[in-house]
């Protein structure tokens, strides 16, 4: 009898997305030079083979489901559509002096970049050009922060990376204006599969501010697969902001390991305002003294949207400080997870770190999962956490409206000074206000 | 101006107002005092249209308009103003904005335009006077870190801002030194008209040497058991509440 049992059909979808990236490998390697990143993409390769896609079986995803992703087909493309230029025309920060990089579906697209730096010892260009001109940096940091064993989609990323932002800022300078990553991914024409790559160091006492936004265009599926690995020598300062605004159906999975020296002073907020999925894992490193690590975040899914925050800070020396604040505004039937890790290592003594979880349920629909982690292995630290999941509190909506303000009015009020706390940690005023406008849109 | 007629009240089902009358005419004063737990905050809270209370009984009318019909927010905008007894921290909403936005609120309800920022700052550096506000007050955020007096002066400022037709001050003398206690008596003094009325609660006859009222009346177990003119409040000074219970339980 011809007939595909409906195990055997669910077990051909899952391999889908499984089956592509192979198949993708396997062209590559055929033209590939044998150099040692084509090694280091081929044991990446391997890993991938070895672990897949993460599933919920795994504690790190339990509440994540991506088989909405590896069910499907995905591919790489460098093809982009008229679409990627109506939406550059209306883009965040548009008007914003600053260096503008810009990849579409992941690859590099100069004729839409502009870099206005002038100091010719700052490099801000591309990985794949960074690979020959700065080989020695380039073989220096590529892939020795986001590790690869056991994570699988670090794995693709690696082995089928596209291109992405090479950015390097030598000792005791300073880029004057930010630097922005545009990202696109442009699903018109296919499934399109975007594995941006970026690369970026700041030298001794060095300082950059940095941008990266997400946007999708398309009414075909797209996913992005982002790995950023920073690094942050003695006394650097980085402002490092994400704004992930992709709609239609856009898958979004970013890794960012942030590697920091003695005395560095990082200042990270992610701005989660769409995507389908949206599963950001932002770890940090301290590896010396003194250093400060702020990571701040604000997502506000709305649909079925779900958006995914996995932490982890590793006070890995004395006398470092940490702080994290997570803000949800949750509308809808969406879905959010928090889950954020604190290791205080052995030697590190007189740690600070504090993290906070804080959601509002605009829906009764809307569903939270929180979980902060400590781990501590030192005696003299303070540390402190907590999460809080609830309804906008009626009594600051009372004392409002019993001031003559309407009830839509007060509650978008609150909901502004609830963001506030994160729209304060962001340093550029223009992006303070896209926010403001973000909240006032969604809301 | 305002009539409250048989006005019942309970929340969660507890009984609270239990027949409350009250007729309060434009320009008049009226103070309402009694013992802690009588019903003031209560009385206050149901006028401002507080969702918890369940009103099961009595109407309310004001200057024709069903009161208890009214969002808490139309209340506001037809010019009732509380100042309320414990005014909350907004931490992340400023003072100044939030002013404009109620002020402007109303005035659209009003059918007017927004008013120009130039009037704004200069009506907010006049009412600030009025209550001897720090003006770094108006670019904090509500409320948040301001001392007990500081509330107070600035449900007092605010109210002066909003120029309602009718001011229910709940216990705004509570927490206040002596000298606040003068500086938001005259605040509330200059915003006596003809045409504004004013309830003040209060627990202590203090107050109304300062605000002189048209009536006293004294509230006890939900209802307003005796009125007179502002020797009442004297009276109740020198001997306490306890011989109103006393004629209260006698004639029950
Ligand atoms: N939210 C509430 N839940 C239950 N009982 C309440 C609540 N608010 C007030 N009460 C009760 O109602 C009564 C009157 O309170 P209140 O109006 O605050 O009195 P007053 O202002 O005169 O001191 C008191 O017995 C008080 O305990
Ligand atoms: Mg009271």
């Amino acid at each position: 009898m011809f007939r595909i049992s409906l195990f055997e059909f669910r077990i051909y979808r899952e391999i889908m997305l499984v089956e592509n990236i192979k198949a993708e490998f396997n062209l590559y390697k055929n033209q590939a030079e044998k150099s040692d990143f084509f090694l280091k993409r081929e044991e990446a390769f391997a890993e991938f083979e070895k672990v897949g896609f993460p599933t919920t079986k795994n504690e790190e995803w339990k509440y994540t489901n991506l088989k909405n992703i590896t069910n499907q087909s995905f591919q790489s493309t460098c093809e982009s559509t008229i679409e990627t230029e109506l939406m550059l025309s209306h883009a965040f920060l548009k008007d914003l002096t600053a260096n503008k990089l810009v990849f579409v579906n992941g690859s590099f697209r100069p004729e839409l970049s502009t870099i206005i730096e002038t100091d010719e010892s700052i490099v801000i260009s591309t990985l794949a050009k960074a690979k020959t001109a700065h080989s020695e940096l380039f073989n220096k940091h590529f892939g020795k922060y986001a590790p690869i064993e056991g994570q699988g989609l670090n794995a693709m990323n690696t082995a089928l990376l596209s291109d992405g932002a090479f950015i390097y800022v030598p000792n005791n300078k300073t880029i004057t204006n930010p630097v922005i990553i545009v990202n696109i991914a442009d699903s018109t024409d296919v499934n399109v599969l975007c594995q941006p790559r970026n690369l970026i160091i700041v030298e001794k006492s060095a300082s950059l501010t940095l941008v990266e936004t997400f946007y999708a265009v398309g009414n075909n599926p797209s996913f992005t697969n982002v790995v950023n690995e920073v690094y942050a020598n003695e006394n650097a300062h980085i402002e490092h902001y994400k704004i992930q605004n992709q709609e239609g159906e856009s898958y979004h999975n970013n890794f960012t390991q942030i590697f920091q020296e003695a005395n560095t002073n990082i200042n990270h907020v992610t701005l989660t305002l769409s995507g389908t999925l949206v599963r950001n894992n932002l770890h940090f490193f301290m590896n010396g003294q003194n250093c400060n690590s702020l990571l701040y975040g604000l997502y506000m899914p709305h649909g079925t949207e779900l958006v995914d925050n996995h932490t982890r800070v590793d006070h890995a020396f004395p006398n470092c400080h940490s702080d994290e604040l997570y803000k949800g505004i949750m509308m809808d039937k969406s879905v959010a997870v928090f889950n954020g890790k604190i290791m205080v290592h052995l030697d590190a003594q007189k740690t600070n770190a504090y993290q906070r979880n804080q959601n509002i349920l605009l829906s009764n629909e809307a569903t939270v999962n929180t979980k902060p982690q400590l781990e501590i292995f030192a005696d003299d630290v303070k540390c402190t956490h907590g999460a809080t999941i609830g309804q906008l509190d009626e009594e600051p909506m009372f004392y409002l409206r019993s001031r003559g303000i309407p009830a839509d009015v007060a509650r978008k009020m609150l909901l502004n000074a609830f963001a506030d706390d994160i729209a304060e940690r962001i340093k550029i005023p223009e992006l303070v206000e896209l926010l403001e406008q973000e909240i006032e849109k969604k809301i | 101006m305002l009539s409250i007629k048989n006005l019942k009240a309970e929340i969660e089902g507890k009984k609270i107002l239990n027949g409350l009358n009250l007729e309060v005419k434009a320009g008049e004063v009226h103070a309402i005092m009694g013992p802690n737990g009588a019903g003031k905050s209560t009385l206050s809270a149901v006028l401002a249209g507080r969702a918890d209370y369940e009103v099961t009984e009595g109407t309310v009318d004001f200057d024709g308009k069903d009161l208890l019909e009214l969002s808490p927010e139309d209340r506001a905008r037809e010019g009732v103003f509380l100042a309320f007894q414990y005014p909350i921290e907004i931490p992340g909403v400023s003072n100044a904005n939030f002013l404009k936005t109620a002020i402007n609120e109303k005035r659209k309800y009003q059918g007017l335009e927004p008013m120009e920022a130039t009037d704004f700052l200069k009506m907010m550096r006049e009412k600030m006077e009025l209550v001897e506000m720090d003006k770094s007050l108006t670019s904090r955020s509500l409320n948040e870190g301001f001392s007990g007096g500081e509330k107070k002066r600035n449900e007092i400022f605010q109210m002066a801002m909003l120029e309602p037709k009718l001011g229910i001050l709940d216990e705004t003398d509570s927490g206040l030194d002596i000298d606040a206690l003068r500086l938001v008596s005259e605040g509330v003094n200059k915003l006596r008209n003809k045409e504004r009325s004013f309830i003040v609660i209060t627990h202590y006859q203090r107050l109304l040497d300062y605000i002189v009222p048209d009536f006293v009346h004294v509230l006890y177990k939900g209802r307003i058991v005796k009125s007179g003119d502002a020797s009442l409040a004297k009276e109740l000074e020198e001997k306490g509440y306890d011989w109103i219970k006393q004629e209260v339980e006698a004639n029950s």
